[in-house]
């Protein structure tokens, strides 16, 4: 396991509480031990990751080291917050994955025409979903280079 | 002769005598010519005014202007009392009509519009106008007229009177009357001549009027065509927005169903499995089968939630077009089927080189639930059978093969998916299609009843029709057509 990876937070952008919390149960399982920090809408999203609002102050030169993304979110839409951390160079290269219960199609091309990075829909079942949740924490916390600071 | 010419010629006789009975002889000689040159002058005037009335014929005015010009140009150069188109009405036998247009001196009455009633001319004498008879009266008390006849003359005051058929092709349409009201008068060849050139030109008048009005009836048929034409399309571009409108809401429905409906049912999943792992000791056997169940009815749930999506998504969704190897797809998606459980037995026998024009992905859907059907049902076979195929149309009997409705006449490829699995009563053939309708318990063969449904709506977006035919385990046929309405290029 890389260091500098482990050590970064993944950043979980949910409104759902009971999604939120199956997706930490399922980050814990497969013993996931970075820390978790919970945005609930857009907005918090954009502050956190910008230093902003509630977040004011907040060292931005520490990135998650992936954002978990709803696309169905209060305030400012998950499309919204993707278009924004893509369009700022500070924020341009955090791997960013969509995490919805959508799969209509027309999401899936404007995710990744906006530049998400992976795009998972969310199972109904359970052990599937945290199968789901296993492989991405794998992928993108162990096996991906992260892009340099 | 002017005076000097007599002068002279008196010098040349030897004696008054002689000048005298010269003069008698010359006068005698010039008489007829004279008469000979005013003639040519009155023809003269009727060509000149017949050249009016020709001319004016051929400017597109309507009739009655052509009757008043005609009218006045006539009793001008005939200098009579009145100029007047008698017109029968249509279907009164002759017997009935009035004046439609005249010129008349204004010393005597108008007899326009004056209903005429003269049942003598209707009976006896109408038949010979209609073969051109041509009436010249110079006093109508010393003609042998009939009385009916006087008497219906007299009511205009009329003295002479002439009279020339106006001829509608065959047709006795009405009657050019000439009238002198002040006294008699003698018609004199020439003038009666004239009038009949101009009844001729008349008859030609009537008949263009008789085409125009036809071609306005017809203008103004097409005219109302299309404006029944224009109502049709206003009506079905409303339509069409409607459609549309009814559309978008039933996407955004959908949005809405994969996405707020689906979220519950992964929470009731999610924590039942937590439950499950957590308080795996605490929980007894009962307990375990109970959350086991919720979580398998979730799960189902969602299925069918995914099931309902793809559904609504087969009708809306743009047809994309591109060649489709069914027979292909075919094998592929008979492979898969043969993975899950490669315990059974399973011939898959697929005509090669079916290929078609169509949505690919929409093919694909379509494809996969007819295979997974025959290998869903064939599960009970100890040696299952699956075949997929194509025949032409003109070379099955419609009714051999079940087929509700006659089949095309091109030579449209008829496909099919036959399997030798449980098979189904016709009688419950209507509902084989319809949406969460199954013929079989949730124990027997797992299902949604949406499968069948959604290859219905493929098949007619592809311009076909889909039927099947079966029997009680004897096995099932599903026949369908693509593109029956599609001109192949």
């Amino acid at each position: 396991m890389s260091g500098s990876a482990a050590q970064k937070v993944i950043l979980l952008v949910e409104d759902n509480p009971d999604d939120e919390a199956l997706a930490i149960r399922a980050l814990k399982r497969h013993h996931i031990g970075n820390e978790i920090v919970v945005a609930h809408d857009g907005v918090e999203a954009l502050d956190y990751l910008f230093g902003t609002g509630i977040y004011e102050g907040r060292d931005t030169s520490i990135k998650p080291a992936v954002i978990l993304l709803d696309l169905k979110l209060p305030r400012i839409s998950g499309l919204e917050v993707l278009q924004r951390l893509r369009e700022d160079d500070r924020t341009k290269l955090v791997p960013i994955v969509i995490l919805t219960t959508s799969s209509e199609e027309q999401d899936l091309l404007n995710s990744y025409s906006l530049g998400c990075n992976s795009y998972i829909r969310k199972p109904v079942d359970f052990v599937q979903f945290s199968e789901a949740i296993r492989q991405l924490g794998m992928y993108w916390l162990l096996m991906n280079e992260s892009p340099p600071s | 002769m002017d005076a000097e010419f007599w002068n002279k010629l008196r010098n040349d006789c030897r004696d008054e005598a002689a000048f005298e009975h010269c003069q008698q002889m010359l006068l005698q000689e010039l008489q007829p010519l004279e008469q000979a040159a005013k003639n040519a002058s009155f023809q003269l005037e009727q060509q000149k005014a017949l050249l009016h009335v020709i001319t004016r014929l051929r400017e597109p005015i309507d009739l009655e202007e052509i009757f008043q010009a005609t009218a006045i140009e006539i009793r001008q150069l005939l200098a009579v009392d009145r100029v007047g188109m008698f017109r029968f009405y249509p279907d009164s036998g002759w017997d009935d009509g009035e004046f439609v247009s005249e010129d008349v001196d204004p010393a005597f009455s108008s007899a326009i519009a004056e209903p005429v009633h003269d049942h003598c001319f209707g009976d006896q004498f109408a038949v010979h106008y209609q073969a051109g008879r041509i009436q010249a009266v110079a006093d109508i008390y010393n003609a042998g007229l009939s009385d009916c006849h006087i008497q219906v003359l007299a009511q205009f005051q009329v003295r002479a009177n002439l009279v020339v058929p106006l001829l509608l092709g065959q047709n006795l349409w009405g009657l050019l009357c000439i009238h002198q009201c002040r006294g008699p008068r003698q018609w004199n060849p020439t003038e009666i001549e004239f009038v009949t050139q101009i009844a001729d030109h008349l008859g030609v008048a009537l008949h263009h009027a008789e085409l125009m009005v036809e071609l306005r009836k017809e203008i103004s048929d097409r005219q109302q065509a299309e404006q029944r034409a224009h109502n049709l399309n206003q009506e079905l571009r409303q339509a069409i927005m409607e459609l549309k409108a009814v559309n978008k809401e039933l996407e955004a429905f959908s949005y809405s169903v994969s996405h707020d409906l689906r979220a519950p049912l992964r929470s009731i999943d999610g924590f039942s499995q937590a439950l499950l792992e957590d308080c795996f000791d605490r929980l007894d056997e009962d307990g375990r089968d109970y959350l086991q169940r919720i979580r398998s009815a979730s799960q189902r749930m969602g299925q069918l939630i995914d099931e309902l999506l793809m559904l609504s998504r087969v009708t809306r969704s743009d047809l994309r077009w591109a060649t489709v190897d069914l027979s292909h797809l075919a094998s592929q998606l008979c492979w898969d089927l043969q993975q899950i459980d490669r315990s059974r037995s399973i011939d898959c026998v697929i005509q090669p080189d079916l290929v078609t024009q169509g949505d690919p992905l929409l093919l694909r859907v379509m494809m996969e639930n007819l295979l997974s059907n025959a290998w869903k049902f064939t599960a009970k076979q100890p040696q299952a059978r699956i075949e997929f195929g194509a025949m032409h149309c003109t070379e099955v009997d419609s009714a051999a093969i079940g087929a509700v409705d006659p089949l095309p006449t091109r030579n449209n490829l008829i496909y099919f998916v036959r399997d030798n699995g449980v098979g189904f009563d016709m009688a419950y053939m209507d509902k084989l299609f319809q949406p969460f309708q199954r013929l079989h318990g949730m124990h027997e063969f797992p299902g949604n009843g949406v499968g069948l449904a959604t290859v219905q709506r493929v098949v007619r977006r592809h311009g076909g029709r889909i039927w099947a035919e079966g029997h009680l385990n004897q096995g099932a046929t599903f026949y369908f057509t693509l593109m029956e309405n599609v001109e192949e290029s």
